[in-house]
């Protein structure tokens, strides 16, 4: 029954935490350009009006679209599951749980991307393609990733993995990884949340057909995935799962703070990269984790 | 009932079913039915109790008495056997008619139980000789049921290079089983580990089990073989003929001593197919051949299972090692299950539509809904998705390799470049999924006869709703499975005697039920909410453009680019493109089309060299006796010369 209650709970913390990530870094925008910018707590109420709005769909949607939205949202919040929290572990912990959260995040892409061309429309078709295609280089990173840190704890549990400090690659690995939380999570340099051109998005054109509450879905979805994305690489690097309760809370919000004014930043300083050069990032990215990896199987020789 | 009189039961129903073929096609059905559920429960017989079964009579075929054994390896292979031989034969009564096809459909029933039939013998007999000649049966069957529609150019092609390759194969395996034989002095098989001696024909085993398996560089027969037989033929090739590859190769690296080198050469065979493979299907607009290179995919990732448990067996690691080979194991019963179910389905749009080009599909869920269903189910579970089967499978190679990697060694540093591409083969079967289902189901119809199709009538979709559930229970219950896995390892490597499931797999099947009624129930809940808010249907947003049309929608051709693009240098993509430049633009084309390049950039050359080296040689035979005379004095001369030279030595 505990169990129960404590799994709900952290699900909830979770779920309600998670908004807050893309407010801040919209904040944090507005200040280096020189405006109040939108209030931190804004995707909060884009999320309750959208709940309660109608919903507009395409005539050539099969009833697969929202099912599609649906299954997508809740393939991220079971993923967010399998994330230890410091040294509170993960509600959910065995061996393997590593790559089950690699593949439930490509569940949700496959549900994303299927329910982009369910509109028939060219746009998102070529979102969907772009995003399928840098998928393949962000999972080699992600799994290179896995590899660093598996070499260095001998685990293949999220919770053993990310609990003491990433050791001598912790640079190249927190580098790899924030590279990589750009461009799985639509941000500047790899893609921009604001633009309105549909030809250059790659994220956001995938949903420009829907409304409503499944928009709701996509958007929570999206922040949550951010969230998780800050979560990971913060405990990838600092030795959360080895300081006290409080401590470790402190600094697991501290990072996450700093690393959401990090994407604000890197925002705000650059500018969105032609698409044949995503590739180039994306490969730095993985070689980035790469050398992480060489650096753990040598540090465990030496 | 023991297991012997089930197989005899088996047995005689394929006979019987080979002779109702031409007459009455229910007793066929009947018969064929009957005898795969009797082999399927002699293989679940013997995969429960774990203990072998063998049949020795003195009745002597080819000088040699018949010898029969069904141990757990060749079970696990018999249950795929006898379920997809089963499913595809229920399937063929709708789908090759004899209205259709009236004389290709009965000489087809007839041809389909031989095939069966060989393909049973080719997993339980024991004697070299036999296996052989019923290997010889089993090619040569599938020749003839790839050749349904011989009518047509590439169907003949396709067939002609399919036994040209098969027979190269044959080659390598007439080789092995003779030096074997003559190392021996015998043709009975069994294990032999302790004889080192024959280590070295493991090559000979490698090229000859390769080719059938269709492996990378050898399956350069299998795309256009598969996407040329009629649909149910190309699941049963797809799930279970190139898997007589892998049987034998497990069979014989687990029978005889492997060379040092073996498991890393495996290894690194199954990383090139898989990632290749799938880099090959993203470039092909044909449904069907896009399938038959994920099968060359498949193939790999379960030869990276295999080759590891090899490398693990030479090193004395046990528990990495099983892991390796029961996901590799597993993903032979998976592949053969979602591979029968996506060449099914996509039999059923063949079916309906006419055409197996993409770009010319489109928008079939709203006629097919049962087709767009069972098919995109079989997507998820090829891409390794959670919760199906796939993931099950693929997640326990990625066990053995993570655990590869905490052993350190060698192995270790084979096991973060297997790691990483089987990681990138998972996001590519993605993308080109996403790919297939998107541009064959969604969106809006592309031609008329997309418009026009119909749904398949039952007898073709039961076949399909099987495997599917198939699919879902191995995802959702893989604990269930795993004694068959550990029954079949063990018929591997006896010294691996780990029964007891690995703890995190019942974890990782009480998560996916989870995530299957968590999802669905996320679904109700957002239609619900959707429903209560109120829908209104509009055109999709096209950015303001006032008449968009389906033909506008985007081809796969198109979707694939991006990946294409960076396959360029093996994929070696033909484009005709006639760009649009005058100021009034008025014709305009693009095509595109992905070769099979190892056979149009190695072999043809190949053979055109052989071709125009032996047409030199010819010359030399032209009917003249004068020449010949010639030639016999140059000899004779020759010869006279050699002899004063040698001085008599």
């Amino acid at each position: 029954m505990t169990t129960a209650f404590d799994i709900l709970l952290r699900l909830l913390l979770w779920l309600l935490l998670a908004p807050l990530v893309p407010g801040i870094i919209n904040k944090v925008k507005a200040w280096v350009a020189g405006r109040r910018g939108p209030p931190v707590l804004q995707l909060y109420y884009d999320l309750a009006k959208l709940w309660r709005k109608g919903v507009v769909l395409s005539t050539a949607v099969s009833p697969g679209h929202i099912a599609g939205t649906a299954v997508a949202w809740m393939a991220l919040v079971l993923a967010a599951l399998l994330l230890p929290a410091g040294p509170a572990g993960a509600p959910l912990a065995f061996r393997g749980d590593a790559l089950l959260f690699v593949y439930l995040l490509a569940l949700a892409r496959f549900c994303t991307a299927l329910a982009a061309l369910d509109t028939g429309s060219a746009f998102e078709g070529m979102g969907a393609a772009r995003e399928v295609s840098y998928a393949v280089l962000g999972e080699a990173a992600i799994i290179t990733a896995l590899i660093a840190l598996s070499l260095q704890t001998g685990s293949v549990s999220l919770t053993t993995m990310l609990a003491p400090a990433a050791g001598a690659g912790a640079a190249l690995l927190a580098a790899g990884l924030f590279a990589v939380l750009l461009a799985e999570n639509c941000r500047v340099p790899f893609d921009d949340p604001n633009t309105h051109l549909e030809l250059t998005m790659i994220h956001e054109v995938m949903v420009l057909d829907h409304s409503g509450p499944p928009l709701a879905a996509v958007l929570h979805g999206a922040s949550l995935k951010l969230l998780m994305f800050s979560v990971l690489l913060v405990q990838a690097v600092l030795p959360a799962g080895e300081l006290s309760p409080l401590t470790a809370a402190c600094a697991l919000a501290g990072s996450v703070l700093a690393v959401a004014v990090g994407v604000g930043l890197v925002e705000s300083l650059l500018a969105r990269l032609a698409f044949r050069r995503v590739p180039l990032l994306l490969t730095t990215a993985f070689l980035l984790c790469l050398f992480a990896a060489l650096v753990s199987w040598r540090g465990g020789h030496l | 009932m023991t297991p012997g009189w089930l197989l005899l039961v088996a047995g005689l129903g394929m006979l019987i079913g080979m002779v109702s073929a031409f007459r009455a096609k229910r007793v066929w059905l009947a018969a064929t039915i009957t005898s795969a559920v009797a082999a399927l429960a002699a293989a679940a017989w013997v995969l429960k109790a774990g203990a072998t079964w063998v049949g020795r009579t003195t009745l002597a075929i080819g000088g040699e008495p018949i010898h029969l054994q069904l141990d757990g390896l060749s079970a696990f292979f018999l249950a795929l056997l006898a379920l997809l031989g089963g499913a595809g034969s229920l399937y063929a009564m709708a789908y090759w008619t004899d209205q259709q096809h009236p004389v290709s459909a009965t000489s087809g029933r007839a041809w389909w139980n031989v095939l069966l039939l060989n393909m049973g013998l080719v997993l339980i007999v024991a004697n070299g000789l036999h296996f052989l000649i019923v290997w010889e049966l089993f090619t040569v069957s599938a020749y003839f049921l790839i050749t349904r529609e011989r009518h047509r150019r590439e169907v003949r092609a396709a067939g002609w290079l399919y036994l040209a390759a098969s027979h190269a194969g044959t080659l390598c395996l007439f080789a092995f089983f003779a030096c074997l034989a003559a190392h021996t002095g015998n043709w009975e098989l069994g294990s032999m580990r302790e004889r080192m001696e024959l280590a070295p024909l493991f090559w000979l085993a490698l090229a000859g089990f390769g080719l059938k398996a269709g492996l990378f560089p050898l399956h350069i027969w299998l795309p256009s073989a598969h996407a040329n037989a009629p649909s149910h033929v190309s699941a049963i090739l797809s799930g279970v003929a190139i898997k007589m590859g892998i049987y034998g190769l497990v069979r014989f690296s687990g029978w005889l001593p492997v060379p040092d080198l073996a498991g890393w050469v495996v290894a690194g065979l199954g990383v090139l197919s898989a990632v290749l493979g799938v880099a090959f299907a993203l470039g092909q607009h044909d449904l069907k051949r896009l399938l038959a290179y994920h099968s060359v995919e498949n193939i790999g990732i379960i030869l990276i299972g295999l080759g590891f448990a090899m490398m693990a067996a030479a090193n004395g690691h046990a528990a990495w090692g099983q892991l390796a080979l029961a996901g590799g194991l597993l993903h032979v019963w998976n592949h053969g299950l979602f591979k029968a179910l996506l060449f099914l389905g996509a039999g059923s749009v063949l079916h309906a539509t006419g055409t197996r080009e993409m770009s010319r599909l489109g928008g079939l869920w709203r006629s097919m809904p049962w087709t767009a269903g069972l098919f995109t189910l079989g997507a998820v579970a090829i891409s390794g998705l959670p919760p199906l089967n796939g993931f099950v499978s693929e997640w326990l190679v990625f066990l053995g390799l993570f655990d590869a990697l905490s052993a350190r060694g060698a192995t270790a540093g084979a096991a973060i470049p297997a790691a990483v591409l089987l990681g990138v083969t998972g996001a590519l079967a993605l993308a080109c999924f996403v790919k297939v289902c998107g541009v064959v189901f969604l969106g809006l119809p592309r031609s008329k006869v997309a418009e026009q199709a119909h749904e398949c009538g039952w007898p073709m979709r039961i076949p399909m709703i099987v495997l599917g559930t198939a699919c879902v229970a191995i995802g959702l219950a893989p604990v269930l499975f795993w004694p068959a896995i550990v029954t079949a390892s063990a018929a591997w490597q006896p010294f691996w005697s780990e029964t007891a499931a690995p703890a995190p797999l019942l974890t990782l099947g009480a998560f996916h039920l989870v995530v299957a009624a968590l999802a669905a129930l996320a679904a109700f809940a957002l239609w619900r909410r959707a429903r209560h808010n109120g829908i209104r249907r509009t055109g999709t947003w096209d950015c303001g453009y006032a008449a968009p049309t389906p033909r506008m929608q985007y081809t796969a051709g198109s979707f694939a680019g991006i990946i294409t693009g960076w396959f360029r240098w093996i994929l070696r993509p033909e484009r005709h493109a006639r760009i649009p430049n005058e100021p009034f633009p008025a014709h305009a084309k693009f095509e595109e089309h992905t070769p099979e390049t190892v056979l149009e950039h190695v072999i043809e050359p190949a053979g055109s060299l052989v071709m125009r080296v032996s047409t030199a040689v010819r010359r030399l035979q032209h009917g003249r006796l004068q020449a010949y005379i010639l030639y016999l004095l140059i000899g004779l001369a020759a010869l006279a010369l050699v002899a004063l030279m040698g001085g008599g030595k």
